[in-house]
Formats: structure tokens, C-alpha cells, sequence
């Protein structure tokens, strides 16, 4: 149902096409500008075409698995009672609005993946060089999909006792486009910012999906790394159903 | 005209009021907002903090420079937060659901009311604390910045709100014809992230086009460079002429899309 309605509003589609393609424009003017001022061929292992190929890809994983409307419309059912329909439903809120999810973002999906198809006549040699990268990277965007929804999910939950939280999904969508290295890859950060975002589950929702793409991660430390991100989206989800557990009880049904 | 200038000054301090009120009402927004500002302005710093790790300058542009054109584009930011974006992101709202009537019914300048009715008042705090920071900013600058630049970079400002008030305008309008779109004020936030960054990244045809069909180098760009490098004549009646230009034909858009507005049936 989601995904006949989303077929009808193209417009997303088009405005969502421009936004990476405009983002990916200015991003390649500013590190072009960067390169001729350095003089140098390399940066932090990144030559300008690996560069640009990596934002682009970084742009194209961070729309997919950006949930905040949806997070939105969550907020919104805790906060006018909305809910109570969900609860009379034989499937459960967080089912129903991942399914939501994923169909209001299927036409993102179609069309991005058109894109990420023709990744490697664009940037030929660059990503998906083998078809264990293009493996690789489809279980990394789903890992990176479903954490990130468990991360939205866990801040919807807030609402339970705190109503206005959507300030807070915003706040971190912001945050998100740097910190998860949507515009500019995690390796260029400052060492010590680094460290810190290690510690947390941003690196696999942008960064590590494209490092397996594009072959900035060494097949060796694939199954290490999937098995943190599993184990984040084993935490996030279990973080998330106690939350529910204890908020549905503070939850009164008739509207902030 | 002065009469009519005051009519609508005291009109709009009435606005104020009443969405100061309805914002005090509701201080989790208006803590929630302030929250959301910082952490935009954070990113955006830590942005340019790793860019310019790796580059001294930008085209024209010093790092020190840099900080002050991004203060210039939070303030920007903060005051079209302040005056606009309440207003227009429910254009497509009003038109679809027919609810523009209440509006055109009222014996003043429709433009001008859906422009103006609610004001971000929480912008406020965020407004003193960013015209602090670029005083102490400019101060602290290598380059000597007189009082004669922030009179020039003032005007430049203004000119610079007007063009982007007027093509988040424009981009809202578009509802007349498409009946919903809602994806309008998404659209608009993508064209004017090209204002974010400053205009010497921009080179040959994108650079000419964003000094003229869509200008987006003229909302933060100028106004930083007449603060910084002093009064440029030539490109300051450019922009004043094109502020102009991009307001007058908001006139004639919302002219023409109110003769294919339908009222409730739209």
C-alpha cells in the first residue's frame, strides 16, 4: 500500500536525485580545490577520484537509511494517542512502521540502485570491482538500514515520557549527515574524534557499507566488523523493545 | 505610504506578540529548538574545521575568513528561522485544503500576511549570542573591519534575505500549479545549501549562475566579502538590483497563482 502511494509522489524521487547530485557537486568543487592547493596526489589514502566516488556512494547509503520521517510520524502517534490503533493491530509498532519504512523509501531503493549500478562505468575500477564487494556492501546497507532504524526507534521511545522529542530525532539527523561521515569520509576526521566515534555505532551506518564498495576495507576485517555491527543491532533493538516495554505502561492513550 | 508602513510595522509586532506567547506556552520546543540550532551550527563548524585541516585557503577565502562567513550564514539562518520559515512551509497546506480563503478575506495585503503571521520568537536567543560572536569575531580579525563595512555588509544582508526569501517564496508557490507540493520546502533547503559554502568554490558556468538565475552566492557570500574586504560598489547594485528584481516578480507569482487557486475545491 506504502509503495503504490510512494510511486505517486515522484516528486521525493526527483528532489531526493537532486539533493545527492547537487551535494556530490559541491562537495567535488571544494576537494578539487583542496587537491590543486596541496599539490599532492594523495589524502589520507584517498586519491580525488577515490574521493569523490566515496562521497558519492556516502550520499547515496545515508538517504537510504535516513528513517527520520517515519520517526516523525511515530512521535506523533505517542503524542496525540494515535497509538491506540497500532495496539488493537495484530502486528506491533515497531513491525508495522519498519514495514512503512522500507515501503515509503522502495522508490529511493529502485532508483538509487539504478545509480549504484551504473557505479562502475561512472567510476570505473573504483567500487563493486567483484561481485563479493557487491555482496559485501548489499549486507552491509541492510545492516546499516536496520540499525539505523533501531537508533530512530530507541529516540521515538523517548516521547513515552518526554513528548516533544522531535527536536531530538532532528538534532541527530543533523549531527548524523557529519558524525557517520555522509559528506566526508570518517578517515579524514581528527584522530581523536575518531576514537570517539569508534566507541559508537555511526561507523556502520555510512562508512562501512561504502568501505566494502569501494575496497577501503580489507576483506580480513569484514566478518570482525559485521559481527560488531550485529552485535550493535542486536543492543540498539533490545534497547529499544525495553524502552517500549516501559513507556507503553507511562503511555495514556488520549493525547499529549 | 508612511501611514501604510506603520500599519503594517504595528501589524507585525502583533504577530510577534501572539507567537511569543503561543512559544512560551510551549518551552519544549523552544529548548528543543535552540538545541537543534547549536547542534547545526556545531556541524557546520566541525565541517570546515576538517576541510580547512587540510587547506589554508578557499579561493579568497582564510580560515579566519571562513569563520566569519559562517557566522554571517547562521545569522542568515536565524533570521529567515525567525521571520519565515513558520509561514511558508504551510503554503501547501493553506492552497491544498482550501484554507487560504480565511486569509484573503482579511483587508490586508495577502502576500504579506502569509509571509509574516508567525515569527520563530526562540530565534531570539540564538540571533544575540551569533551577533555577539561575529563582533568578537571581526575583532579579533587580521584585517581591520570599520564601521563603514558593517553598514555596507547591513545593506548586503537585507538584500541577501530578500533573494532567499523570495525564491523559498517562489518554490512555495509552485503549490498553485502542482495542487500538492509538498516536497517544496525540501527542494528549497537543497537549493540554498549551495548559500552555505562560500562562493570562491564556485567556478565558470555555476559560478554565473548562482550570481544571477538562482543566486544563492549573493545571500552569504557578499555580505561576508563587504564585511571583510570593505564596500565593492559595483556588486553591491548588482545584488540590490537582483533582491529587487527576485521580490517584485514574488508579486507577480503570487498574482498569477492566486487566479488558479480554487478555494476549498483545489
Amino acid at each position: 500500500m506504502t509503495w503504490i502511494q510512494t510511486l505517486e509522489y515522484r516528486a521525493n524521487l526527483y528532489v531526493g536525485l537532486f539533493s545527492i547530485f547537487s551535494g556530490i557537486f559541491i562537495e567535488y568543487l571544494i576537494w578539487k580545490q583542496i587537491f590543486i592547493a596541496r599539490g599532492t596526489e594523495l589524502i589520507r589514502g584517498f586519491t580525488f577520484n577515490e574521493l569523490v566516488a566515496f562521497i558519492f556512494l556516502s550520499m547515496i547509503v545515508g538517504q537510504l537509511k535516513s528513517s527520520w520521517i517515519t520517526s516523525i510520524e511515530m512521535i506523533d502517534a505517542i503524542r496525540n494517542g494515535g497509538l491506540n490503533k497500532y495496539l488493537i493491530r495484530p502486528i506491533s509498532f515497531y513491525t508495522y512502521h519498519l514495514m512503512l519504512f522500507i515501503g515509503q523509501n522502495s522508490l529511493f531503493y529502485m532508483a538509487y540502485f539504478t545509480l549504484i549500478a551504473a557505479f562502475p562505468f561512472i567510476f570505473p575500477g573504483l567500487a563493486f570491482t567483484t561481485n563479493f564487494q557487491i555482496f559485501g556492501f548489499m549486507s552491509a546497507l541492510l545492516l546499516a538500514v536496520y540499525l539505523s532504524y533501531n537508533m530512530y526507534y530507541m529516540m521515538v521511545c523517548v516521547s513515552f515520557w518526554f513528548h516533544e522529542v522531535r527536536a531530538l530525532v532532528i538534532a541527530y539527523n543533523v549531527a548524523n549527515i557529519i558524525l557517520s561521515g555522509q559528506i566526508i569520509p570518517l578517515r579524514l576526521f581528527p584522530e581523536v574524534y575518531l576514537k570517539i566515534i569508534g566507541f559508537t555505532p555511526l561507523p556502520f551506518l555510512v562508512d562501512f557499507p561504502v568501505s566494502i564498495a569501494t575496497g577501503q576495507l580489507a576483506p580480513e576485517l569484514w566478518t570482525s566488523k559485521f559481527m560488531i555491527g550485529l552485535c550493535w543491532c542486536f543492543f540498539t533493538w533490545a534497547m529499544g523493545k525495553t524502552m517500549y516495554y516501559f513507556g507503553i505502561k507511562q503511555y495514556g492513550g488520549y493525547g499529549a | 505610504m508612511e501611514a501604510m508602513v506603520r500599519r503594517y510595522l504595528n501589524l507585525w509586532a502583533a504577530f510577534f506578540a501572539n507567537s511569543l506567547t503561543r512559544d512560551m506556552e510551549y518551552k519544549a520546543n523552544l529548548i528543543g529548538g535552540i538545541i537543534v540550532d547549536i547542534i547545526f551550527y556545531s556541524v557546520q563548524y566541525f565541517f570546515f574545521s576538517i576541510i580547512y585541516s587540510y587547506v589554508n585557503t578557499l579561493g579568497s577565502f582564510t580560515r579566519e575568513d571562513v569563520m566569519v562567513f559562517l557566522i554571517i550564514t547562521f545569522i542568515s539562518d536565524t533570521v529567515y528561522m525567525f521571520l519565515f520559515s513558520g509561514n511558508l512551509f504551510p503554503l501547501n497546506r493553506l492552497v491544498v485544503q482550501g484554507d487560504l480563503d480565511f486569509i484573503l478575506l482579511k483587508p490586508i495585503n495577502s502576500q504579506f500576511l502569509v509571509s509574516f503571521r508567525f515569527v520563530k520568537s526562540y530565534a531570539i536567543f540564538s540571533l544575540i549570542i551569533l551577533i555577539l560572536m561575529l563582533i568578537n569575531q571581526t575583532s579579533l580579525h587580521s584585517i581591520d573591519i570599520g564601521p563603514m563595512n558593517y553598514l555596507f555588509f547591513s545593506i548586503s544582508f537585507f538584500c541577501g534575505l530578500i533573494i532567499w526569501y523570495s525564491l523559498d517564496f517562489l518554490i512555495a508557490c509552485l503549490t498553485f500549479w502542482f495542487k500538492n507540493f509538498t516536497v517544496g520546502s525540501w527542494l528549497s533547503h537543497e537549493i540554498l545549501k549551495f548559500s552555505a559554502r562560500p562562493d570562491s568554490i564556485y567556478i565558470g558556468f555555476t559560478r554565473k549562475l548562482l550570481f544571477s538565475l538562482i543566486p544563492m552566492a549573493l545571500v552569504s557570500s557578499v555580505p561576508a566579502r563587504m564585511l571583510l574586504y570593505g564596500l565593492n560598489l559595483k556588486l553591491l547594485m548588482y545584488q540590490i538590483a537582483i533582491s529587487l528584481s527576485f521580490l517584485l516578480f514574488t508579486f507577480w507569482v503570487w498574482k498569477r497563482g492566486l487566479l488558479r487557486y480554487e478555494s476549498a475545491s483545489s
